[in-house]
C-alpha cells in the first residue's frame, strides 16, 4: 500500500474493492436470509445456532488450507488425503476399542502418523511439480480416495459396530459415532438458551488451532512460509530452503484436515468412508475463497468469516426458501455459488504462483 | 526435445504398456469369452470415439486436457430432452436434438474460452471447475426451467410435480438407430457401420482441420503464445475457437453416446464422462500436450478392455464384486494424475535444460536440499 | 478486403440457413407417433359395422399385431404418411384377404387410435380415427426423488 493521502470516498472505493464484489453480494444474501427468515416464519435462534454448528464442524477443514496458500501451493485440492489418514485414525481408535471422549483423542493421535507420512509424500510430490499442484493436487486426492475405497474393503477390522453384518468384514460406508465420540467437543461447556445452542467446546478447540496457526505464521518458519508463497525466487536468494518449507505447509495442511475431519465427525455424528471425502476439498476451498482469501494469499479472519457466510447460506437457504416459496433450489445455489466463487478467484490475475 | 532415446519411448508408452499387462493378466481370470469381449470393444468404439476426439482440438491449442467438455455433454443431453419432448424420433431425431445443441455448446465453448484466457496457466483447473460450475446451472435450467419457462409437455419426461425433469429420460424411440441404420455382422461381432463412417469423418475434418490456416495458428499458439503474438496471431480468438469446437464435438459425441445407451440419466450422464474420457485418451499414450488419433482409438480399447474385464477378475480373484468396481475407478484416476505428474516434470526438466546456468544450480540445489 | 467479408457473410448466412431448413425438414419428417390398432366395433358412429374375426397388421415388412375381434395393438411409426398391410380374416377358417392402407396422420397427435373395421367399412376419417390420450399410471404420477448428488455418478459409469 502505497502511503498517498485518501479521500474519505476513496477510502470506501478501496475498502469495497478490497471486500470484492462477489463476497459483497453473498454477504448482502446472507443478511437477506437472516432479516427474511423470521418473517416467513422460521426461528431465528434455531437458524443461528445452526450456523455455529456448522461453522465448528467445518471451520478446521476451512483452516487447513492456510498453510498450502501461504507457502504458494495454492488452493489444496487434495484435502481428501488428509481427511482419509483421519478416517483411518477414527476408524482404529474405534476398532482398538476406546469409547467416550477418549476415542476422540485417540482418534486424533492415530490419525497423526498417517497425516505426517501421507503429507510428507504429497509435499515431495508438489514440490516436483511446482507450477502445476492445484490440478494434480485434485487428481492425488481423488485417487487416494479411490484406493481407499478396495482398502476399507480388504482391511482387517474386526469391530462388530464398523463391519458390515452379513459378511463380517468390510466396513460400512457410514459408521454411527454413538457411544464413542459424538458430540465429544460440542457437549463440552455447552450453552443453552432456549432454541439457542452454542457448542462451546468445538468452538473453543478451533479458537485454540486458529490461534495456533496465527501464532505460527508469526514465527521464524511462518514469515519465511509467507516469503516463500509471495516471491520464492527472492525467498530463495534470502537463504531459505523452499522445498524445506513447502513441505512443512503441506504436512500442516494434511493434518488439519485429518484433525478437521474427526472434529467434523463428532458434530455430525458418523463417519462416512468410501466415496464420502471425494468432493469435501470444494467446500473448503469456495468457503475460505468467499471469506476474502486468493490463490495465493489468506489470512485466519478469512477462514472464520469465510466459513461463517458459506455456512450460513448453506444452512439457511433451504428453510427460507421451504418457507417462502415452498421451492427448495438451495442445493442448485450452493454449487453456483461455491463453483462460481473459485472461478472468480482463478480467473484473477495473481502473481507468483501460477 | 528432439533426441529421442529408448528410455524417452519407454517413458513415452508406459501408460499403454501397464494397460497391457493389466488387461493380459485379468482377461483370462474373467473368463469372458474373446467374442463377448471384442463385441463390448467395437460397441464401446462407436460409443466413446466421437467424444474422445473432441478433446483433440484444445491439447492441439496448447490448452491441455479439457475437463470442460462435459458442457458439450450437457448441452447435446438438453437437445435429446427437447427432442423427446417433441417426439421427433430416430435418426431425424438425433440430428434435430444436435442442431439444437450447437447453439447452445457454442455459447457455452464461449464463455469457457473467455474464462479461460482470463486464467492462463492453469487452465485445466480451471476447465474442471467451470465443468462444475455450469453443471450447477444446468441442473437451474433443467430442474426448474424446464416445465414452465421451457415447455415440456409429456408427463413422461417430466417430473409430476409440474416442473423439472425425471431423473432418467428413456430414449427407446432412438436406441441405437444409427448403429443400426447400416447392419454389418462378422462372425457374431456386431459392427455399427454409420457410427463408425460418422467418427471417420470427425477423424478427416480433424486432419484436414489441423492443416488450414486457424489450425495452424492453433498449433503456433500452442507451443508459444508470446512468440504467435508477435507473428501476428489473435491469441485469444484462437483459444476461444478451440474451446467452441471442442464443446461442439463433445455435444455431438455425447448424442452419439446416448442413442448407443438408450437413456440419459439426467442428473450423472455427463458429470463423468469428461474424466472417463481424459482417461481413455490417456491410457492410449497421449499427454497433456500431444495427443493424436491413434491414440484415441488405441485409448478405447485398452481403457475399455480393462474396464470390462477388471470387475469380473476382481470378483474372481477376491470373492467381492466392489473390489472390482473401486479397482478401475481408482485405475481411472490413478492414470490421469501419473499423466499429469509426467507433463508437469518433463516441463520443468525441459525448461531446465534450455535455461540458463542459474536455472540449472537451482535445479541442483534443489536435489541436494 | 470488403468484399471477401461480404461474401463470408453471405456465406455464413447461407449456412445458416441450410441448418434452419434442415431442422424443419427434420422436424416433419421425424415427428413419431404411436399407431394403436383395434379391432371392435366403433363407438359414436351409429351405423352397425362388421367386425372380422382377426386382422394381421403389417407394418414396414414386420408383422405388428394379430388382431382377434375386440383386441387393440400397436406400432410406432415416422412421419405423417403411414402405411400397412392388413391381412383380414373375415371367419374363422376363412381365407384371408390381404389390402394395403395408407394413412395421412394429423402431426400433433402422439397417440393415434385407428379402428380398423370402421376404416374397412369405409367411414369417414373422424369415425375411424381418434386421439389417444396416454393417462400416466398411479405408479408413474408419485413423485420421485430427484438425484444430484456429485458423487453418484463414479460407480455406475458404463462406458
Amino acid at each position: 500500500m502505497n502511503e498517498q493521502k485518501l479521500t474519505l470516498k476513496d477510502l470506501i472505493k478501496s475498502k469495497a474493492q478490497e471486500f470484492g464484489l462477489p463476497r459483497l453480494i453473498i454477504t448482502g444474501f446472507l443478511l437477506l436470509l437472516l432479516v427474511l427468515s423470521p418473517i416467513v416464519g422460521a426461528d431465528l435462534p434455531t437458524q443461528i445456532s445452526n450456523i455455529i454448528n456448522r461453522f465448528s464442524w467445518n471451520g478446521i477443514l476451512v483452516l487447513a488450507m492456510v498453510p498450502m496458500i501461504h507457502s504458494g501451493c495454492g488452493l489444496n485440492f487434495g484435502l481428501p488425503l488428509g481427511i482419509i489418514s483421519g478416517l483411518l485414525g477414527a476408524t482404529l481408535s474405534i476398532e482398538f476399542g476406546f469409547e467416550g471422549p477418549v476415542s476422540f483423542i485417540m482418534a486424533a493421535l492415530l490419525a497423526t502418523p498417517f497425516a505426517l507420512v501421507l503429507g510428507s509424500v504429497y509435499g515431495w510430490l508438489l514440490n516436483k511439480i511446482k507450477g502445476g499442484e492445484m490440478m494434480i493436487a485434485t487428481y492425488v486426492g481423488f485417487s487416494s480416495v479411490s484406493m481407499m475405497c478396495m482398502m476399507w474393503l480388504l482391511l482387517p477390522y474386526h469391530s462388530p459396530n464398523m463391519v458390515w453384518g452379513m459378511a463380517g468384514k468390510g466396513l460400512r460406508t457410514t459408521i454411527s459415532l454413538e457411544g464413542y465420540y459424538t458430540q465429544a467437543l460440542a457437549s463440552f461447556l455447552q450453552i443453552n438458551i432456549g432454541n439457542l445452542t452454542i457448542p462451546t467446546g468445538a468452538l473453543l478447540f478451533f479458537a485454540l488451532l486458529a490461534f495456533g496457526m496465527w501464532a505460527f505464521l508469526h514465527t521464524k518458519t511462518g514469515t519465511a512460509m509467507t516469503a516463500v508463497g509471495s516471491n520464492p525466487d527472492f525467498a530463495r536468494s534470502a537463504g531459505i530452503n523452499v522445498d524445506k518449507i513447502r513441505m512443512i505447509s503441506v504436512v500442516m495442511s494434511t493434518w488439519l484436515a485429518a484433525i478437521g475431519i474427526l472434529v467434523y465427525e463428532q458434530g455430525f455424528g458418523f463417519v462416512q468412508l468410501y466415496m464420502a471425502p471425494f468432493y469435501m476439498a470444494l467446500p473448503a476451498v469456495s468457503a475460505i475463497l468467499i471469506g476474502g482469501a486468493t490463490v495465493n494469499k489468506a489470512s485466519i479472519m478469512n477462514v472464520v468469516i469465510g466459513t461463517i457466510l458459506f455456512q450460513g447460506i448453506v444452512t439457511m437457504t433451504p428453510t427460507v426458501m421451504n418457507n417462502m416459496i415452498h421451492l427448495d433450489m438451495s442445493e442448485v445455489i450452493r454449487i453456483i455459488v461455491s463453483n462460481g466463487m473459485i472461478l472468480y478467484a482463478l480467473t484473477r490475475k495473481t502473481e507468483g504462483t501460477r | 526435445m528432439k533426441n529421442k532415446s529408448i528410455g524417452d519411448y519407454l517413458r513415452r508408452f508406459s501408460v499403454p504398456l501397464m494397460f497391457v499387462i493389466i488387461c493380459l493378466i485379468c482377461a483370462p481370470i474373467s473368463g469372458l469369452s474373446p467374442n463377448y469381449l471384442i463385441n463390448e470393444i467395437v460397441t464401446r468404439i462407436g460409443r466413446n470415439a466421437f467424444l474422445i476426439l473432441s478433446l483433440l482440438i484444445p491439447i492441439m491449442a496448447g490448452m491441455g486436457l479439457n475437463f470442460s467438455m462435459t458442457l458439450g455433454a450437457m448441452a447435446g443431453e438438453i437437445g435429446l430432452i427437447l427432442v423427446s419432448d417433441w417426439q421427433i424420433v430416430g435418426i431425424p431425431g438425433m440430428i434435430l436434438a444436435m442442431i439444437v445443441s450447437i447453439p447452445i455448446s457454442t455459447l457455452l465453448g464461449l464463455f469457457c474460452g473467455k474464462v479461460l484466457n482470463m486464467a492462463k496457466g492453469r487452465e485445466m483447473i480451471t476447465s474442471y471447475i467451470i465443468s462444475f460450475f455450469i453443471n450447477g446451472i444446468y441442473q437451474l435450467v433443467v430442474l426448474y426451467l424446464m416445465g414452465p419457462v421451457i415447455p415440456i409437455v409429456h408427463s413422461t419426461i417430466k417430473l409430476p410435480r409440474g416442473y423439472g425433469i425425471r431423473n432418467t429420460v428413456s430414449l427407446l424411440s432412438m436406441r441405437q438407430h444409427l448403429d443400426n441404420l447400416i447392419p454389418l455382422n462378422i462372425m457374431g461381432v456386431k459392427i455399427p457401420v454409420a457410427t463408425f463412417i460418422v467418427i471417420f469423418l470427425l477423424c478427416l475434418v480433424i486432419i484436414w482441420f489441423r492443416k488450414t490456416k486457424l489450425g495452424q495458428d492453433m498449433r503456433a499458439v500452442g507451443q508459444d503464445m508470446d512468440v504467435s503474438r508477435d507473428a501476428g496471431i489473435d491469441v485469444e480468438r484462437t483459444r476461444i475457437i478451440s474451446m467452441i469446437l471442442s464443446t461442439v464435438f463433445a455435444g455431438i459425441g455425447m448424442i452419439i453416446y446416448l442413442q448407443n445407451m438408450g437413456n440419459i440419466a439426467t442428473y450423472s450422464s455427463h458429470s463423468q464422462i469428461g474424466m472417463f474420457c481424459i482417461a481413455a485418451l490417456l491410457v492410449g499414450g497421449a499427454s497433456v500436450d500431444k495427443a493424436s488419433i491413434g491414440n484415441v482409438f488405441l485409448g478405447i480399447i485398452l481403457f475399455h478392455t480393462m474396464f470390462i474385464v477388471a470387475p469380473k477378475a476382481g470378483t474372481v480373484i477376491t470373492g467381492d464384486s466392489m473390489i472390482g468396481e473401486y479397482f478401475r475407478v481408482f485405475v481411472s484416476y490413478a492414470v490421469i494424475t501419473v499423466a499429469l505428474i509426467m507433463y508437469e516434470t518433463n516441463k520443468r526438466k525441459n525448461k531446465s535444460k534450455a535455461g540458463m546456468q542459474l536455472a540449472l544450480d537451482q535445479e541442483q540445489e534443489e536435489a541436494n536440499g | 478486403m470488403d468484399k471477401s467479408k461480404k461474401r463470408r457473410l453471405i456465406y455464413r448466412i447461407a449456412a445458416f440457413v441450410v441448418i434452419l431448413l434442415i431442422a424443419a425438414a427434420m422436424f416433419i419428417i421425424g415427428r413419431g407417433h404411436t399407431v394403436y390398432f383395434d379391432n371392435k366395433m366403433p363407438e359414436n358412429v351409429g351405423t352397425e359395422v362388421s367386425v372380422p374375426y382377426k386382422i394381421e397388421v403389417i407394418v414396414a415388412d414386420k408383422t405388428v399385431a394379430k388382431l382377434k375381434s375386440g383386441e387393440r395393438g400397436m406400432a410406432d411409426t415416422m412421419g405423417q404418411n403411414f402405411k400397412m398391410q392388413l391381412l383380414v380374416t373375415k371367419e374363422k377358417g376363412g381365407d384371408a384377404a390381404r389390402l394395403q392402407v395408407g394413412l395421412k396422420l394429423p402431426y400433433n397427435m402422439d397417440g393415434i387410435i385407428i379402428n380398423l373395421p370402421a376404416l374397412l367399412a369405409g367411414l369417414d376419417e373422424n369415425a375411424y380415427l381418434s386421439e389417444f390420450v396416454y393417462v400416466p399410471s398411479a405408479e408413474e404420477m408419485k413423485e420421485e426423488e430427484v438425484v444430484t448428488d456429485d458423487t453418484d455418478g463414479q460407480m455406475n459409469f458404463e462406458g
